[in-house]
């Protein structure tokens, strides 16, 4: 190599480099902005801190439970850590996934709601005496360091943020540096709700999400108090209803759920999943002649919809069912 | 390694046992579920019963994979729904898991680097 091409490449080099220093000085500062309605407290924000929350410290790789034990103790709920490493610590990531803490949260009858992307939607919790439990990421995006948290306190006049962290009980980060972890996760953060609890700004499509998750995995009564608690925020929404009326078909209360079917009906006469379902009810009753009589108005409204078709059949064959064993 | 092996296939006929008998269905036969109406009308697609099952089982595996004991795998999925669970499949190695491990490759890396730039190494320069 000639003396002009070795000059050439170790300029090359520097320029190189610099750019590469440039890079990381870049994305370990995070020097994207951060946007402008992620970083309010929120109207009239003091300072606050939940002081009495209690805390974990946690052991290797072991933020996850210790986070989760954290908001559900606070919540109420009487476990040990040693239980909640067995439900969402996993071995071989040497760290927890956020389903899993979602999972455990419902194992311990709590609900595990998503709150909104802000700052202002964990003061809010936190005004609400709920510690917030988050998905941070402390390094960058390709050196990544995965860590839960639990934010407890807020202070928009010295700009911090207080959390429950790994093996520190009362971690004071300035809340934009903080807020630029949180938002490598997606801003992902959590509350465990006592069955019934709405959370601070409820999202209501979110919220009967949550509540129905809680149904579908077999905490039926956590669902209902959920669907009580919808139906007093939202009277007349017909989610609610529908979700009320079959945690009553559930527990076997059968004239509360044909009350609720039929009040939706009412309101809304083309529902096919209220009328099915109102067949059921029914028919649990006895009353299998107008079970039928459901099922065939329904049957009639469906006529371009095979699936709805087949679950109408499908109950139009469990009514027969029934019917026969009672007149054994 | 023939030890790990069998290991390996009797927990995973543990599992399928477990997940077999374990499974509670809520609502009664034909009763349409509040997930399911709210998916129907999302238009969101139906499991079948066999899907939901394999859906489960996928899911199941993987945990025992990553070091989960078989006899506490179905306690750890019968909280999840549908979607969650449809969310894992084939891809819990992918998932972000919180635990404060760093990847080590990127630290090699940062720390050459580092070294490099100040001029105690000199391998990202060929000559």
């Amino acid at each position: 190599m000639n003396q002009a091409a070795r000059k050439g490449l170790a300029n090359l080099c520097i320029r190189a480099s610099a750019v590469l220093v440039l890079f990381i000085v870049g994305s370990l500062s995070g020097c994207a902005s951060l946007p402008q309605d992620a970083q309010q407290y929120g109207d009239g924000a003091t300072p606050i801190e939940l002081s009495e929350t209690p805390f974990f410290p946690q052991e290797r790789y072991q933020c996850g439970p210790a986070a989760l034990m954290t908001v559900l103790t606070q919540s109420g709920v009487n476990t040990t850590l040693d239980s909640i490493v067995e439900q969402v610590y996993l071995p071989g990531k040497q760290g927890s996934l956020q389903m899993e803490l979602m999972a455990a949260t419902r194992a311990s009858s709590r609900m595990p709601y998503q709150i909104d992307t802000s700052l202002s939607a964990i003061v809010g919790e936190l005004q609400a005496g709920r510690p917030v439990l988050v998905l941070q990421n402390l390094g960058v995006g390709w050196i990544p360091r995965w860590h839960y948290a639990v934010v407890i306190g807020a202070d928009p006049i010295n700009d911090t943020v207080t959390l429950r962290s790994g093996t520190n009980r009362r971690r004071i980060t300035n809340t934009q540096t903080f807020l630029r972890t949180w938002r490598r996760s997606g801003y992902w953060a959590l509350v465990a709700l006592q069955p019934g609890e709405l959370p601070a700004g409820p999202d209501a499509s979110r919220y009967f999400q949550a509540i129905a998750a809680l149904e579908s995995t077999g905490h039926v009564l956590e669902a209902r108090s959920g669907w009580q608690a919808a139906l007093d925020r939202w009277p007349d929404e017909p989610v609610a209803m529908f979700g009320l009326a079959n945690v009553e078909l559930a527990l076997d209360n059968f004239t509360s759920a044909e009350d609720l079917y039929r009040q939706l009906l009412d309101k809304n006469p083309n529902s096919v999943s209220a009328r099915n379902n109102l067949a059921h009810a029914l028919a649990r009753q006895g009353k299998n002649t107008e079970a039928m009589q459901q099922i065939l108005v329904a049957l009639d409204t469906v006529k371009d919809d095979a699936v709805m078709q087949a679950e109408l059949q499908d109950s139009m064959a469990e009514i027969q069912q029934i019917a026969l064993s009672e007149n054994k | 390694m023939q030890f790990s092996s069998i290991h390996h296939f009797v927990c995973r006929l543990v599992s399928v046992a477990i997940i077999s008998t374990g499974f509670v269905q809520i609502s009664g036969a034909g009763v349409i579920g509040t997930q399911q109406m709210i998916d129907s009308e999302a238009r969101q697609k139906q499991l079948s019963r066999v899907e939901s099952f394999l859906l489960r089982q996928d899911v199941a595996d993987q945990l025992i994979d990553f070091g989960v004991a078989p006899e506490m795998v179905m306690a750890r999925i019968q909280h999840m729904t549908s979607a969650e669970l449809a969310a894992l499949e084939g891809k819990i190695g992918e998932q972000v898991a919180g635990g404060d491990a760093l990847a080590i490759i990127g630290t090699v890396f940062l720390v050459l680097l580092i070294l490099e730039l100040v001029g105690v190494t000199d391998i990202f320069k060929s000559i």
